[in-house]
């Protein structure tokens, strides 16, 4: 019975008819079928723009690292010529090691980790933020100012924290990003949250007796995508900056490893002498934040769009 | 200082043609304003030079005060304000015979009780300077006459004079209130403010025959290196203290700034604890002194800025023993030795490292690399300054540094028991027995004897990895005379102002 009332799983508000009508009603209704979030979405310029630039930067942090040394003749560790010289395609770092290798190497780790942190928060947030919309009372309380406090302390700061304190590991890394997202996400969950649970096909659910677990997941969080797919794309964003600026102050990845973060800050000395060092990952992590965040908006505004057609 | 003189007119001569012509031939023209930057200095910077820790508090020391005796440019102590400093046969007492004839900035006499009081200042139990732990053997400073001191120790101690003659064995007057310094340097006080700047005037009284040249010198504190080498390429300052090695190069080809490149005594060597396995095998430490390209190090490290090293310190004592032969990487002989040593498919250690001196986590980096040919995995464990320095001198396989130092300074500091700085964790009774001997001896010969056996225990089996020393690179506008390359690894060279003077255009 719960069958009839679950939406269709193509991630799609428009399809769910606010009556709770059985699946009868959505066959003949083609058109508004092919208008899916993804559909929107992709069909804004901007959209494309951000899909592009983005998989040009994932491309060169997933290909980069299987390239060396067959592309560039030198492994990211080793040693080509002494520091800061202009050899090969774009020189050499501050000791000596080809630019354009490290390059190479040194997206993989920001891109996983920002993916994983960004990951971890989103579930995190959404649990919370569903937890507390839908059992509301004192628990709501409890999880919404406990957020209050995690949203008073800035990011950077409490990640300066937490890594000074456990010592610069990976998964440090990445909880300590995903802990500071989670606030920020349950707040949008539990906004949309508050809107759907309202709605009929909810109170039916409970009517049958349907585990609360099963509302959540069934009935609930398709129905909040699209908030949640923005809040997604815009802490990938922040998770990139985020990583980037904490190797770049010497607690994210460790030298000697390859890192995009890092070697801005070993090479900023030398960025009147030899820019490449630090040109090239600037560059590419501008390109990535602003693939991802044209992306974010796309979304946002294709779901934003759905919105005002349901009205 | 005539020797000094000669030295900068050939030192100038040869250097290539800047974009306006500055006569620099000499005689030194007096007169002007010369700006030195760099960076470092905050809150407790200080006017007391007996304290004297950064560059501005160095930079304050060696021209507002005067010692008793003085590293010259080749790191040989010469005469200052002793004209003579001997010891009796053990070296437990020590006769200084005063300069005649030199007056502190405000116009009074140096007594022998102004040197009696100073070393009293330095040494006070209730207020330590930084001098204190190398005379704390000091029993008793007394005044034999007029212009004679003795230095009455309560061991033997050879090298006493090499004490007298450190930046922070400031002779002040009785006395002395450091909130209005009086000394008898070339330079006095004008104004000072921590942090930001320092104006000196030409002290009127100074005793040396030659020079100050310059009128007022401000000495100026940068926040970071980039702000530093801008104010220099923008001429708001005309000389600056301790450039990166990398960007030497780029700085250079300005054609109107000269480089200043001194070799110095100055190592960051890595430390194997040698009480701990896996380096409580000697063969362990041989094999990753051979593991090591040591060329590279300095190609890499310092940007070709350096001297070869041989795991031997105090490049520039006279006993140094120059007839070892050169170390060098020997990939095949450290696996030989690392499996001897029960280690044949390799080693993995940690290497604790840490900004703690420019250079120093770059060679952690070079020395993974490099190591990993002989088979030894280096896992880099970086850490922030506060918490290196919390656990140092308790890691298996570090790093740290050292300024030039003469040998047994040098062992009393970091190797012998009971020295505060014993990162190798050392203690070998043959090289012990050597050192304490050569403390009591004072004949010059027989004591180098001594430490160039010392020495060849440490080259032989010491817990140092010692590859390289660092050159010290300043740079300074085409202008500026009297900058020379000095050993003792303080900025330009060794801060001496007195010697520096503007070369008017030709």
């Amino acid at each position: 019975m719960t069958h009839a009332t679950t939406p269709d799983s193509a991630v799609d508000p428009t399809t769910v008819d606010p009556s709770g009508a059985g699946p009868a009603r959505s066959a003949p209704d083609r058109p508004a079928r092919r208008s899916t979030l993804v559909t929107r979405t992709w069909a804004q310029r901007q959209a494309k723009v951000g899909v592009v630039l983005t998989a040009l930067i994932v491309l060169i942090a997933v290909i980069g690292p299987l390239l060396l040394p067959w592309a560039t003749g030198y492994t990211a560790t080793g040693f080509a010529d002494r520091p800061f010289q202009d050899t090969g395609l774009f020189g050499t770092d501050n000791l000596g090691r080809d630019v354009l290798s490290r390059f190479l190497a040194g997206g993989t780790s920001l891109l996983l980790y920002s993916v994983l942190a960004t990951a971890l928060g989103l579930f995190l947030g959404m649990l919370f933020g569903m937890v507390a919309a839908y059992i509301g009372g004192w628990l709501d309380a409890l999880i919404m100012r406990s957020n209050d406090v995690l949203l008073a302390i800035p990011q950077l700061v409490f990640a300066l924290l937490a890594i000074t304190v456990l010592g610069p590991q990976p998964w440090v890394l990445v909880a300590v990003i995903a802990i500071t997202h989670a606030p920020r996400i349950a707040r949008v969950t539990r906004a949309a949250t508050l809107d759907v649970i309202g709605e009929d096909y909810i109170r039916a659910a409970e009517m049958y007796a349907v585990p609360r677990r099963r509302i959540l997941f069934r009935e609930v969080l398709p129905n909040i995508t699209g908030p949640l797919a923005v809040e997604a794309g815009l802490r990938l964003t922040y998770s990139i900056g985020a990583i980037a600026s904490l190797s770049f102050l010497g607690l994210g990845m460790q030298p000697p490893a390859a890192d995009w973060g890092l070697m801005i800050n070993e090479n900023r000395i030398a960025l009147s002498l030899q820019p490449w060092g630090v040109m090239l990952p600037v560059l590419a992590i501008a390109v990535l934040t602003i693939g991802t965040n044209l992306i974010a908006d796309s979304i946002a505004r294709a779901s934003a769009s759905a919105n005002v057609g349901e009205k | 200082m005539g020797l000094g003189l000669s030295a900068i007119l050939a030192a100038c001569g040869s250097t290539a043609a800047p974009a306006e012509q500055f006569d620099l031939e000499g005689p030194p023209t007096t007169g002007g304003t010369v700006r030195v930057g760099f960076v470092g200095g905050g809150a407790s910077d200080t006017l007391d030079g007996a304290n004297a820790t950064n560059l501005g508090d160095i930079a304050r020391a060696v021209n507002v005060y005067s010692t008793l005796l003085s590293f010259d440019d080749d790191y040989v102590l010469q005469p200052m304000l002793a004209t003579s400093v001997t010891p009796n046969e053990d070296a437990t007492v020590w006769t200084v015979v005063l300069r005649d004839g030199v007056s502190f900035s405000d116009g009074r006499p140096l007594r022998p009780e102004d040197v009696v009081a100073s070393f009293e200042r330095i040494v006070d139990p209730e207020d330590p300077k930084s001098g204190a732990a190398s005379l704390a053997h000091l029993q008793e400073i007394v005044p034999v006459d007029g212009r004679t001191i003795e230095f009455r120790l309560a061991t033997s101690d050879t090298a006493l004079d090499e004490s007298l003659g450190q930046y922070t064995s400031i002779i002040v007057p009785e006395d002395f209130d450091a909130a209005h310094p009086v000394g008898t340097g070339p330079f006095t006080v004008e104004s000072f403010t921590p942090g930001q700047s320092t104006e000196l005037r030409r002290n009127p009284h100074y005793w040396g025959e030659d020079g100050p040249y310059l009128d007022t010198v401000s000495l100026l504190n940068f926040n970071d290196t980039d702000a530093l080498i801008n104010a220099l390429l923008s001429n708001q300052v005309d000389a600056v203290a301790q450039i990166p090695s990398a960007l030497t190069e780029v700085i250079g080809a300005d054609e109107r700034i000269r480089i200043l490149d001194s070799e110095t005594g100055m190592y960051l060597p890595f430390t194997m604890r040698v009480d701990r396995a896996p380096f409580d095998d000697e063969r362990v430490r041989q094999a990753f002194r051979l593991a090591v390209d040591r060329e590279g190090m300095i190609e890499q490290v310092l940007s070709g800025k350096g001297t070869l090293g041989n795991d031997m310190y105090a490049v520039f004592d006279p006993s140094y023993p120059d007839e070892l032969p050169q170390r060098a990487q020997d990939i095949a002989e450290a696996k030989r030795l690392l499996a001897e040593a029960g280690h044949p498919d390799g080693l993995e250690v940690e290497l604790v490292t840490a900004p703690i001196q420019s250079g120093v986590v770059e060679a952690a980096q070079v020395f993974a690399e490099q190591a990993a040919e002989a088979g030894i995995t280096v896992s880099i464990n970086r850490m922030d300054l506060t918490a290196y320095w919390t656990d140092y001198l308790e890691y298996d396989f570090s790093q740290t540094f050292w300024y030039t130092r003469n040998f047994l300074a040098q062992s009393n500091a970091a190797v012998m028991p009971g020295a505060p700085f014993n990162e190798t964790h050392w203690e070998d009774e043959e090289f012990t027995a050597l050192v304490e001997e050569a403390r009591t001896v004072v004949d010059d010969a027989a004591r180098g004897e001594l430490i160039a056996r010392a020495q060849e225990i440490l080259y032989d089996r010491g817990g140092y990895l010692l590859w390289g020393f660092a050159n010290q690179v300043d740079a300074y506008q085409g202008y500026l005379g009297g900058f020379v390359e000095n050993r003792t690894g303080i900025p330009l060279s060794g801060f001496r102002l007195d010697r520096v003077w503007i070369g008017e255009a030709a």
